[in-house]
């Protein structure tokens, strides 16, 4: 059992030398090299839209020749509050953050604040009271209210178009949710549902149950649907491109195609996604996802590692811009950008609807 | 003599396996940060992060020497942790679960106890009388918890707890520069409380007895579904106390707290020297197979290590601890 003791020694060992010298970080805690050192904290990497915006990070992060610092939670806020701990003790102070749960942001900001750091959140919002905790503190991240009301309209263009399959401009829908509760679900929903009635529509929710954003659970969830509500329903919404494919997948094993693509897809019953991710655009390239809605990983990913970039590098002034976004001035409908106390603290980046005459379909 | 010697040193080595893991780690973890990972303040961070697991490993420890396994542990958490928070929030908070009524600070404890110990309550009795595979059982009670949890908490996050509740978790004592966790004296308390149980009750020698050979458990006259039921029902009360302090320390519960705890739990409880085999396992070495796990998790953020290379280490560790303790019983047999 020895040997025990010495392949865990081994293993730690060489894990750490490696990364201590090869991997361009350093192992230190303060910046003896002059070097800045960020830290990402992940929720999780397990979603397409999180990778793009990790990946987007470290690239940032190789252009400005700065360490950073990834960890990734699993979604467990225990494990998040942890590894800031950790970074912190050993000398991290600045941090851009996709944070397991919204109220966990406040008890995270009082604990970089007490070592004089800072830290930019995007994906779930902080709530208005972390960011309340100082001036240091940011939200770079884009309105899901906002998401929701894009993917409304883009369903209300696609029976404005083809009225006959809306009869009484009735929209009959499934619905496939992310994990309950989490704020994209909530605000994105509410978004949907009040664009669709803004424009004149009657939504039906044949269906509505969550996939956890997850192709795999939502493509069984539509195959049950269909089995039981076949004929009844005329558009699938999701939450995320990731459960769209799923349902994508689904329609077609269950033959809802068709020859003709002249209203954006093959599929006879159009789906729609939100993200944008390149799986999404690919799909849509090929007839089969009919739409969906441009959620900026790159752009939230600058917003958010820029401004803290410029803090620790102390250049930062309020009302800076950070990464092509302006700060915003005007507080909106949803928190934590609607107290005007700490509005110049937000960086909006827009959702952008994304159909076959978008721009950025076109050059993706 | 030096043969002698050398028996000897093999035998302390083998005994105290776990213990010399963790010291080699210690070491080494001492050596590449030049000290600065053993601060008060990151020994601190480390007894914080592993507070919550060590009840709940305690408790699979404990079911892993009758020869069982949980794989309720992160869901019964998750649901104990909210169930505690429920009866936690403050008052007039517009989304509590009970608004406008104000709870005793016993009665998020007692709620989050009652709820673990049914739980485990349910596993033991699906395993003993039930006669179920414990990994069925609990595969299928993982589920139900997490049904309930969704539909008691109706997938809101539970938050905006007392203060007084959240200082269960959160609170330290002792000179500024020495300050020690409140978790810190839980975990002794109720290590000392799961020792006293295995090393020196009746029923502490029959899981290990059970653990060893139930057949031959039985044919000796002990009640094996009592005492299965039991140890169940003690993992379950411990789950609850981990949920408690899971929600205090959080300061909230949602649909996600302890997501995965089960795995933390059987790996740590596993490194440190519990066989899957049943019948073998010491509270001191589940112990420090948690803060093995632990330390190895903090040294890889400290190390800087990019979370995806995380995962093969930690991956790796369990697999060798597995194959080791699978290799030493296997001689034994």
């Amino acid at each position: 059992m020895k040997k025990l003791a010495l392949v865990l020694a081994a293993l730690i060992a060489l894990g750490g030398m490696a990364f201590a010298s090869g991997g361009g970080q350093s192992s230190g805690g303060g910046s003896s090299s002059g070097q800045v050192q960020i830290a990402l904290l992940m929720r999780n990497i397990d979603e397409q839209f999180l990778k793009d915006y990790s990946e987007s990070v470290r690239k940032l992060a190789a252009e400005k020749n700065v360490a950073l610092n990834v960890q990734d939670a699993r979604s467990d806020g225990a494990t998040q509050l942890t590894q800031l701990q950790t970074l912190l003790n050993q000398g991290y102070k600045y941090f851009v953050i996709v944070p397991c749960v919204s109220e966990l942001s406040e008890q995270m900001n009082q604990l970089i604040q007490a070592k004089g750091g800072a830290a930019a959140y995007s994906n779930i919002q902080p709530t208005v009271d972390a960011l309340k905790v100082g001036k240091n503190f940011f939200f770079a991240s884009s309105p899901e209210f906002v998401g929701g009301r894009y993917q409304g309209q883009l369903i209300a263009d696609y029976f404005d178009k083809n009225p006959g399959k809306a009869p009484g401009k009735a929209v009959n829908m499934l619905l496939i949710l992310g994990q309950l509760g989490h704020p994209a679900q909530v605000n994105r929903e509410a978004g949907l549902l009040a664009e669709l009635k803004t424009r004149g529509y009657t939504v039906n929710i044949i269906a509505r149950d969550t996939a956890n954003w997850t192709p795999d659970q939502s493509q069984q969830k539509m195959d049950a649907w269909i089995a039981a509500y076949r004929g009844k329903f005329n558009v699938v919404a999701a939450q995320n491109d990731g459960m769209a494919l799923g349902a994508v997948e689904s329609l077609i094993q269950n033959g809802f195609t068709k020859s003709d693509s002249s209203d954006g897809t093959t599929l006879t019953v159009p789906v729609l996604g939100i993200d944008a991710t390149q799986d999404a655009i690919n799909s849509m390239k090929e007839n089969k996802l009919y739409a969906t809605v441009l959620q900026d990983a790159v752009g939230q990913s600058a917003s958010a590692f820029d401004v803290v970039y410029q803090i620790a590098s102390g250049t930062y002034k309020a009302g800076n811009a950070a990464g092509g976004t302006p700060a915003a001035t005007t507080p909106i409908d949803e928190a934590p950008a609607n107290d005007a106390s700490i509005i110049g603290q937000c960086y909006l980046v827009p959702f952008v609807p994304v159909d076959k005459n978008s721009t950025y379909y076109k050059t993706h | 003599m030096k043969d002698t010697r050398d028996l000897k040193l093999k035998q302390m080595m083998s005994k105290y396996t776990t213990f010399v893991t963790f010291v080699v780690l210690l070491f080494v973890l001492a050596v590449l940060t030049r000290g600065r990972a053993l601060t008060w303040d990151s020994i601190k961070t480390l007894i914080i992060a592993e507070a919550v697991r060590a009840f709940a490993s305690l408790g699979v420890g404990m079911i892993i020497i009758t020869k069982g396994i949980d794989l309720s542990i992160g869901y019964v958490v998750c649901l104990t942790a909210s169930v505690a928070a429920s009866f936690a929030q403050i008052p007039t908070y517009e989304t509590a679960l009970y608004y406008g009524h104000s709870f005793p600070l016993f009665m998020p404890i007692l709620m989050g106890l009652v709820a673990g110990g049914l739980f485990g309550l349910f596993n033991g009795v699906l395993v003993a009388y039930g006669k179920l595979p414990p990994f069925i059982a609990t595969l299928g009670t993982m589920s139900i918890a997490r049904g309930i949890q969704l539909i008691y908490t109706k997938a809101a996050i539970v938050s905006s707890l007392t203060p007084k509740f959240k200082a269960i978790a959160q609170n330290s004592f002792g000179p500024s520069f020495f300050q020690i966790p409140y978790l810190a004296v839980y975990v002794v308390v109720i290590a000392f409380i799961v020792w006293v149980l295995l090393r020196h009750t009746k029923q502490g020698t029959n899981f290990y007895a059970i653990g060893g050979n139930a057949q031959a458990a039985r044919v000796s006259g002990i009640n094996v579904e009592k005492d299965l039921v039991c140890v169940y029902f003690y993992a379950g009360l411990l789950y609850g106390c981990a949920g408690v302090l899971l929600a205090s320390r959080l300061a909230l519960a949602n649909a996600l707290t302890a997501n995965g705890m089960e795995l933390d739990a059987i790996a740590a409880v596993t490194v440190g020297g519990v066989s899957q085999n049943g019948g073998v396992g010491t509270v001191g070495g589940m112990i420090i197979g948690i803060f093995t796990m632990g330390l190895i998790n903090y040294g890889m953020s400290f190390l800087a290590i990019d979370s995806y290379y995380q995962y093969l280490v930690k991956g790796a560790i369990i697999i060798v601890a597995v194959f080791f303790d699978m290799k030493k019983y296997a001689k034994r047999a």
